[in-house]
């Protein structure tokens, strides 16, 4: 009889324990549209990228963080981690040293190509996100948020920033959008690059009220500064310092733009507008105020 | 002749240990050092991250690295001996350009065929098509030999290699970077499954067959075309089916490596002062030695430059540039 209440008592334990994990596990679907199942909260993360790095922060997790990679510099607390790759690409070997139990990575400079495969053999879920507006980075902070098993803290962080975009659509609603150029980088050869529309960069640009120069065009992202000038857009951002746009600007025809001429080429800031993680509401909120400045006069 | 076949057996042998000594390391190599302890714990089936790491991803890398270094040697080898020319390499008719606007297109262009299989299918197709494009244009321009053939190679080289770029620059976005496609070309071995591996294996027992049999007729041709043709042998049908087995070769290593510059110019010439000029055993001593060459030059790439990767055909050609030189200077002094 006592044998067999102990029985029922470990079975009743066992069963509750079962169903414990199993209302852990979660799985989710990456960018990739690959099915990804986390047992259990991942308590040793890799995060590659510093979009990535910069979300799971902002979910409070920055702890759990355990390697990065070269070009990652934000938070300040993540600087110290362990890198697991840079410029020419990324260590399997490095990564299974942290021994991981998720690997979060973008499609970018290979990271997906170098990583997935590996990762799914050996056994260490690795999700990949994708961020071709706005909408995505938000719903990526979710997407993480259940991965990482703090699902409140992701829905929370998301809604706040939705918030904040809300609010600076509602302010720049109804008013003209000025045309619009940002500069991203400049290549040996005189050519510029810009950001294109279908990409975060162009959308948080929409969002912030402005309006793309060259409509439509965007087959390749590299333009000659003759087309800029030739577009002639009210407003010229440049995603870089004030020393290189007033560089750019003083050349010869640059000074006659019309963007140059009523004081609209402004600087804006890489980390905001090239980085998808929350810090690119920031930007949105900055764009908001060179696109619409009217709006936002006290 | 006693002390031929002496020579001859030893360098065999020297080449076989060499082979088995860099598959060793290579195994240890990567950016955290395995022990031969630890890699036999990992092959007797320990379940630690670890282990699951060296079995399931650097020791199929390591073989496949020494087969596609030994499709290299061989399709150099093919390709010297038809061009009877020592700077005759296996990317020479269009197969490099070929190869890079199939990878170009895998990586690219968004087609629903998953891309562990499309890459190496259109690098394969890329190479081989190219080829048989050069080979179809010298035959109907009436000019199948070594001149006709290399200017045509040249010319749908320069066509592809733009395109090429042309569908870099204007597909590559944020998610997509140049960067992928560059770095394919720079060569670098695709850790394939270890029933994957098998399949390779398969298709580098088939490449060895196939050239074997062209061992005598690249004897032949090795006295000169006019030689050749007193002999009654048919020069111009053997060109095109020897380059066209060639590059069926060069486009296998392509599919399986990318492009890996310099080893198979090299292998052949080391074969060569090893063996001798006959094909029966250049053929197998060329692919024994670029198995070699990309067998170190790989555990190099996985290696010295942790965190990264370093491309594999970067290796090839900046640590196998200065040894081939050293290798000819005292090869001519002698």
């Amino acid at each position: 009889m006592r044998a067999a209440v102990q029985a029922l008592i470990a079975t009743a334990l066992l069963h509750g324990a079962l169903s414990f994990a199993e209302a852990q596990a979660v799985t989710v679907r990456d960018a990739l549209d690959r099915s990804v199942t986390l047992r259990e909260p991942p308590q040793r993360i890799v995060t590659i990228f510093a979009s990535n790095t910069e979300i799971v922060a902002a979910l409070g997790l920055v702890e759990r963080i355990v390697g990065i990679e070269a070009f990652t510099r934000y938070p300040p607390e993540v600087l110290s981690k362990p890198l697991v790759g840079g410029r020419l690409g990324f260590s399997v070997d490095a990564i299974v040293r942290q021994q991981p139990d998720l690997v979060i990575a973008t499609p970018a400079r290979q990271a997906a190509n170098q990583l997935v495969e590996p990762m799914e053999r050996i056994g260490v879920p690795i999700l990949v996100l994708q961020q071709r507006n706005v909408a995505e980075v938000i719903a990526n902070i979710r997407l993480l948020g259940t991965a990482t098993g703090v699902q409140q803290r992701g829905d929370d962080v998301a809604a706040q920033l939705e918030a904040r975009i809300q609010r600076v659509e509602r302010q720049v609603a109804g008013l003209d959008r000025p045309s619009t150029i940002m500069i991203t980088g400049r290549i040996g050869n005189g050519l510029l690059l810009m950001a294109r529309p279908g990409s975060y960069t162009a959308d948080a640009i929409m969002l912030a009220g402005g309006r793309f120069a060259f409509e439509g065009r965007g087959l390749l992202a590299q333009i000659s500064p003759e087309a800029i000038l030739n577009a002639d857009p009210d407003v010229l951002l440049f995603a870089g310092n004030q020393r290189d746009l007033d560089e750019l600007i003083s050349r010869p025809g640059w000074r006659d733009m019309r963007a140059v001429r009523t004081g609209r080429a402004h600087v804006v800031s890489r980390s905001q507008l090239l980085i998808p993680g929350p810090r690119t509401i920031d930007g949105i909120e900055h764009l908001a105020t060179l696109l619409q400045p009217r709006a936002f006069q006290p | 002749m006693k002390s031929w076949m002496k020579s001859w057996m030893k360098s065999w042998i020297m080449l076989a240990l060499w082979l088995v000594a860099s598959l060793a390391v290579a195994a240890c190599a990567g950016h955290d050092w395995a022990t031969p302890a630890e890699l036999a714990r990992a092959a007797a089936g320990d379940d630690s991250l670890r282990s699951r790491l060296l079995v399931e991803w650097r020791m199929p890398r390591v073989l496949a690295a020494a087969l596609v270094g030994a499709l290299l040697g061989i399709s150099g080898t093919v390709f010297q001996g038809v061009f009877r020319n020592p700077l005759a390499e296996p990317y020479l008719l269009g197969s490099a350009g070929g190869a890079g606007l199939g990878a170009a297109i895998a990586l690219l262009v968004p087609i629903g065929i998953p891309q562990w299989l499309l890459l190496p299918l259109l690098a394969f197709a890329g190479a081989w098509g190219a080829t048989a494009t050069v080979v179809m244009i010298s035959r109907i321009a009436g000019a199948v030999d070594a001149a006709g053939l290399l200017l045509a190679g040249v010319a749908v080289a320069a066509i592809l290699a733009a395109l090429r770029s042309f569908l870099m620059l204007a597909l590559s976005d944020e998610s997509v970077s140049l960067q992928v496609v560059l770095s394919w070309t720079l060569g670098g071995i695709q850790t394939p499954t270890w029933s994957g591996l098998g399949v390779l294996a398969i298709l580098v027992a088939g490449c060895v067959g196939l050239t074997l049999r062209l061992a005598k007729g690249l004897d032949v041709l090795g006295l000169g075309e006019t030689m050749a043709t007193s002999f009654g042998f048919n020069v111009r049908n053997f060109v095109a089916v020897a380059v066209l087995i060639g590059s069926v070769v060069v486009a296998t290593a392509v599919a399986y490596g990318g492009l890996v510059a310099f080893v198979g110019l090299a292998s052949p010439h080391v074969a060569r002062w090893l063996m001798g000029p006959l094909h029966r055993q250049l053929l197998p001593a060329s692919a024994l030695i670029g198995a070699i060459v990309v067998t170190i030059a790989d555990a190099l790439a996985r290696s010295i430059l942790p965190p990264t990767e370093i491309p594999l055909g970067l290796i090839t050609a900046i640590a196998g540039g200065p040894f081939f030189i050293v290798l000819l200077a005292r090869r001519l002094r002698s």
